[in-house]
C-alpha cells in the first residue's frame, strides 16, 4: 500500500522545461508546492564536460534511469507491429531536457496561432492539407506575448528584437511579433563563419539575423555569460551560462520555501476521487511507493508521458485514461518535421567551436512570410546554420562522392575537408493529422509492468514535405552564394521518436476536440493542469521550449489567481 | 583473465608486425577488455586497413583504436560483443577461404580486398567497425584511442578548451591546436 504523505496545495509532475517554470509562480504565490521528478539534480563539475563520448556516443547527459525502461515504440500505420525506438529523447534530470538542449529561444509567430483561418483567408479553404485536424490556437500571440516577455528575463534570453511595439529593427528579426521589450541580453557573438553566411544572404536580397537562445552573453543574475567552448548540444553548460530550469526557476521557487523537491521520484499515476477530481500522484522512489494529496496536480512529463500517464491513470471516473472520455488523450501528437542540408566549402570554415544556438537565421521562407499561392503547402521552415562541430562527428562526415570511406584516401580526404563542412537545421510549421497518435503499446511493458507509449507517425506528410524541399532549395542557394562547392540535400521523412513531439493533450477551446481549455487545465478534471508541447496544437517552424515555458507559466499563474474558485 | 594469460596476451600484440611498441604503453589492464589474443588481431588488422599509417601520419593502430574498442565491448557496449565477435570471426573465415590466410597474416592488399568484399557483404559489421574506429580514434585519450591526440592532428580538431574566445572563431585565421584532455594532463 502507498504511504500517504501530507497534503500539499499543488503537486508538479516533472520538474523539466515546463515544470520547472511552473513552480516559480506557484511559489510565489504562497502556495505549497511538491515537486517530483524522476532524476536528481546533475552536478556541473563532474556532469558536464567537453567530451563527445561522454556527451554525444554514451549520451550521460541527454537519458536518465526511467527512460531507458520505457522507451516508446513506433510504428507507420494501424496494422504495423511498432517496434522500440534507440532512444527516448525524454530526460530524468532536475532540469530535465533544458540541461542539454541546443536554447534555441523562440517565440511563435502571430500567425502560427491562427493557421487555418489565417490560411483560408489568404488561399481559400483548399490549401488546409488533406486529413490534417488542425484548429486555431484558443489564445493568440497577443495573449501569450506578456509571458514570454517573462520567460525571456525569468530564465533569460539573449537575443536582437527586430519588432519592439511594430518599430522594426532589421538587426534583429523583423518577422516576428511586436514585443514589449528588447531581450534582457544581446544575442550571442558572430562567429567568422556566422558572419560569412550572413553575409550571402544580405546578397540574396534576405534578412539574416542572430536567433534567440536562453543562454547568457553576459554575467545574468548570479551567473557566467557563455565562454564558446564547444560542447553544447547534448551536453550541460559547466559554467552555468545555460540557462536551464534547474539553475533558474527551480532555485528561484525553492528561495520562497514553498517547493519541496522530491527527487528519483517516478510518478506512475495521477489519482483521482470519488467526484472525478485529481487528487494526487502516486509515486516509487527506492522502492517504495508514495501518495502525495495534493488539491491541484500539474502534469508537465514528456509529451509521451504526458499522454502515457494521463491513459495509465484509469478509474472508475475515467475508465479510459484520465481527462480522456472524448477519446482526444494521444490525438493531435506529431513529430517536428526537421531536415538538414549540408554543405562543402573550398576554404576552411572553423566551426570547431561556440554553439548550435550560435549562427545566423533567416526567416524569408517560414510561416506565412512569402506567397504561398499555386505552392501546394503552406507554412515553411526556419532555415538556421551554426557552429559546434565535435571531432568523431567531424570525422563521420560524408565524402561527397569526392572519396572512399576509408584508407589512405579517406585519410587525406578528412585532413583537408574536416573543417570545411557545415550543416544547418531546418524546421517546419508541422501541423497535426488523424492517422498520428499515441497509444499504450499492447505488448512493450516497463519492469513496473506498465505498457510504454506507442507512436503511430502515420506516413510521409505532402505539406510537410513539400515545405522542407522548398526550404532546402532555398538554403542551397545560400549555400552556394556563400562559395559551397558541394550541396547535399537529404530526403524529408517522417519523424519518429523526437525532441520535438507535439500534441496527445492538446489546447482547444473546444472540448470534444482538445484535452486541456485555453489556460491548460483539463476541461474534464478542472484541478487537472497539462504542461509542455502535448497541449500545443502546431509547432510553429521553430524550437519549442520559450512557447511551452510561455504557457507553462500562464497556466500556473492561472491556478494561482483563481484558487479559490478552481477548488 | 588470469596474469599467466595477460602476458602471453601482450607478449602476443607486441609480436604483431603493424603495432609500434609505444601502442602498449596504455594497455595495462586497468579498465576490463572484451577480446581474445586472437579476436584483438583480427580487429587491429582490420582498422589497421581502415585508417593506415602512412605519409599524414600515425593510423587507427598506433592510435590504440583497438583498445578503446576492446574496453567499450566490455563496458558500455557489452551487449553487442556476441554479435561483434561473429562479426570478426566472419571475416577472419573469408580471408582463410578466399586468401589462404587469417586476416591478421594476410599483406595490406589483400586485407584492404577483404575489407572491400566486407563493405557490401557484411555491411553492418563492416560500419560498426568503421563507426567504433572513428569514435576510438577521434574520442577524447581518456578512453584508450586518439594516442597522442593522433587523431585530432589528422583532422586538424583544434582540441577542447575551457574557454574560447572570438579569434579562435575566425575563418581568415586557423586555431593553434590545443592537446589536453578535460579528464587530465596525464595522456597528453
Amino acid at each position: 500500500m502507498a504511504i500517504n504523505l501530507n497534503p500539499v496545495d499543488v503537486v508538479v509532475i516533472g520538474l523539466g522545461a515546463a515544470g520547472g517554470v511552473a513552480v516559480l509562480p506557484l511559489a510565489r504565490a504562497g502556495l505549497r508546492i511538491a515537486g517530483i521528478e524522476a532524476g536528481t539534480w546533475m552536478d556541473p563539475h563532474r556532469d558536464f564536460l567537453p567530451d563527445e563520448i561522454h556527451n554525444n556516443v554514451r549520451r550521460e547527459v541527454t537519458t536518465g534511469h526511467k527512460v531507458k525502461r520505457e522507451i516508446p515504440t513506433v510504428r507507420v500505420g494501424p496494422n504495423d507491429t511498432a517496434r522500440q525506438a534507440a532512444v527516448h529523447p525524454m530526460m530524468n534530470a532536475i532540469g530535465g531536457t533544458s540541461i542539454h538542449y541546443w536554447a534555441q529561444s523562440w517565440r511563435l509567430k502571430p500567425w502560427d496561432f491562427r493557421t487555418r483561418s489565417e490560411s483560408i483567408r489568404r488561399y481559400g479553404a483548399s490549401a488546409i492539407p488533406q486529413g490534417t485536424t488542425l484548429e486555431d490556437w484558443p489564445l493568440t500571440y497577443d495573449d501569450l506575448e506578456p509571458y514570454y516577455d517573462i520567460i525571456e528575463h525569468e530564465v533569460g534570453v539573449s537575443g536582437k528584437a527586430g519588432n519592439i511595439q511594430g518599430k522594426l529593427d532589421p538587426a534583429g528579426n523583423v518577422f516576428e511579433g511586436p514585443r514589449r521589450n528588447e531581450y534582457p541580453m544581446p544575442p550571442l557573438r558572430g562567429s567568422g563563419f556566422s558572419e560569412h553566411m550572413a553575409d550571402a544572404a544580405r546578397s540574396l536580397g534576405w534578412k539574416p539575423f542572430r536567433p534567440p537562445a536562453a543562454i547568457n552573453t553576459q554575467p545574468y543574475r548570479g551567473r557566467s555569460a557563455c565562454v564558446y567552448h564547444g560542447y553544447c548540444s547534448a551536453g550541460g553548460c559547466h559554467v552555468g551560462a545555460k540557462n536551464s530550469t534547474a539553475i533558474t526557476t527551480i532555485p528561484e521557487a525553492q528561495k520562497t520555501g514553498n517547493l519541496a523537491i522530491f527527487d528519483r521520484a517516478q510518478v506512475t499515476r495521477i489519482a483521482v476521487d470519488a467526484n472525478g477530481r485529481a487528487s494526487g500522484a502516486i509515486y516509487i522512489r527506492d522502492g517504495r511507493e508514495y501518495m502525495q494529496p495534493a488539491r491541484v496536480v500539474l502534469l508537465g512529463g514528456y509529451t509521451y508521458e504526458n499522454t502515457r500517464l494521463l491513459l495509465l491513470s484509469k478509474s472508475p471516473a475515467f475508465p479510459n485514461g484520465l481527462s480522456n472520455r472524448h477519446g482526444q488523450v494521444g490525438k493531435h501528437y506529431f513529430g517536428h518535421w526537421v531536415n538538414n542540408v549540408n554543405a562543402l566549402f573550398p576554404f576552411d570554415i572553423n566551426v570547431w567551436y561556440g554553439l548550435p544556438a550560435q549562427g545566423t537565421s533567416v526567416d524569408e521562407w517560414a510561416d506565412d512570410n512569402f506567397d504561398h499561392s499555386g505552392m501546394g503547402f503552406i507554412g515553411g521552415a526556419s532555415l538556421h546554420v551554426y557552429t559546434e562541430r565535435h571531432p568523431i562527428d567531424g570525422a563521420a562526415m560524408g565524402t561527397y562522392g569526392r572519396s572512399p570511406r576509408w584508407g589512405s584516401a579517406w585519410k587525406r580526404f578528412v585532413h583537408d575537408n574536416a573543417a570545411r563542412v557545415a550543416w544547418t537545421y531546418l524546421q517546419t510549421n508541422t501541423l497535426p493529422y488523424e492517422t498520428l497518435h499515441l497509444d499504450l503499446d499492447p505488448t512493450v511493458r516497463d519492469p513496473l509492468g506498465d505498457p510504454v507509449c506507442r507512436l503511430t507517425t502515420g506516413g510521409s506528410r505532402e505539406n510537410e514535405r513539400r515545405a522542407l524541399q522548398h526550404a532546402q532549395d532555398k538554403m542551397e542557394q545560400w549555400f552556394r552564394a556563400a562559395g559551397a562547392i558541394e550541396v547535399t540535400k537529404p530526403l524529408a521523412s517522417e519523424p519518429g521518436v523526437s525532441t520535438h513531439a507535439y500534441g496527445g493533450t492538446r489546447m482547444g477551446d473546444n472540448p470534444e476536440t482538445n484535452v486541456v481549455n485555453r489556460w491548460g487545465l483539463s476541461h474534464e478534471v478542472p484541478n487537472l493542469g497539462i504542461l509542455g508541447a502535448s497541449v500545443m496544437g502546431s509547432s510553429g517552424a521553430r524550437n519549442p521550449t520559450l512557447t511551452l515555458q510561455a504557457l507553462s507559466w500562464r497556466t500556473a499563474e492561472h491556478v494561482a489567481r483563481n484558487w479559490n474558485s478552481l477548488l | 583473465m588470469s596474469d599467466s594469460a595477460q602476458l602471453t596476451r601482450r607478449a602476443l600484440i607486441a609480436s604483431a608486425a603493424f603495432v609500434p611498441l609505444s601502442a602498449l604503453t596504455l594497455s595495462a589492464q586497468r579498465t576490463p577488455t572484451a577480446l581474445s589474443v586472437v579476436q584483438l588481431r583480427t580487429l587491429e588488422a582490420f582498422i589497421d586497413r581502415l585508417v593506415p599509417r602512412d605519409e599524414l601520419g600515425p593510423g587507427a593502430v598506433d592510435a590504440g583504436a583497438q583498445v578503446y574498442i576492446d574496453r567499450v565491448l566490455a563496458g558500455p557496449n557489452s551487449a553487442e560483443k556476441s554479435t561483434f565477435v561473429q562479426g570478426l570471426e566472419v571475416v577472419d573465415s573469408y580471408a582463410r577461404r578466399v586468401h589462404g590466410a587469417p586476416l591478421a597474416e594476410l599483406p595490406p592488399e589483400k586485407r584492404d580486398q577483404v575489407l572491400t568484399a566486407a563493405e557490401t557483404e557484411n555491411a553492418q559489421f563492416f560500419n560498426r567497425v568503421l563507426r567504433l574506429t572513428l569514435e576510438g580514434m577521434f574520442g577524447d585519450p581518456f578512453y584508450g584511442g586518439n594516442r597522442n591526440f593522433a587523431g585530432w592532428d589528422l583532422i586538424r580538431y583544434p582540441g577542447p578548451r575551457p574557454a574560447v574566445d572570438a579569434d579562435l572563431q575566425r575563418m581568415d585565421v586557423y586555431p593553434a591546436p590545443y592537446r589536453r584532455s578535460p579528464h587530465g594532463t596525464q595522456y597528453k
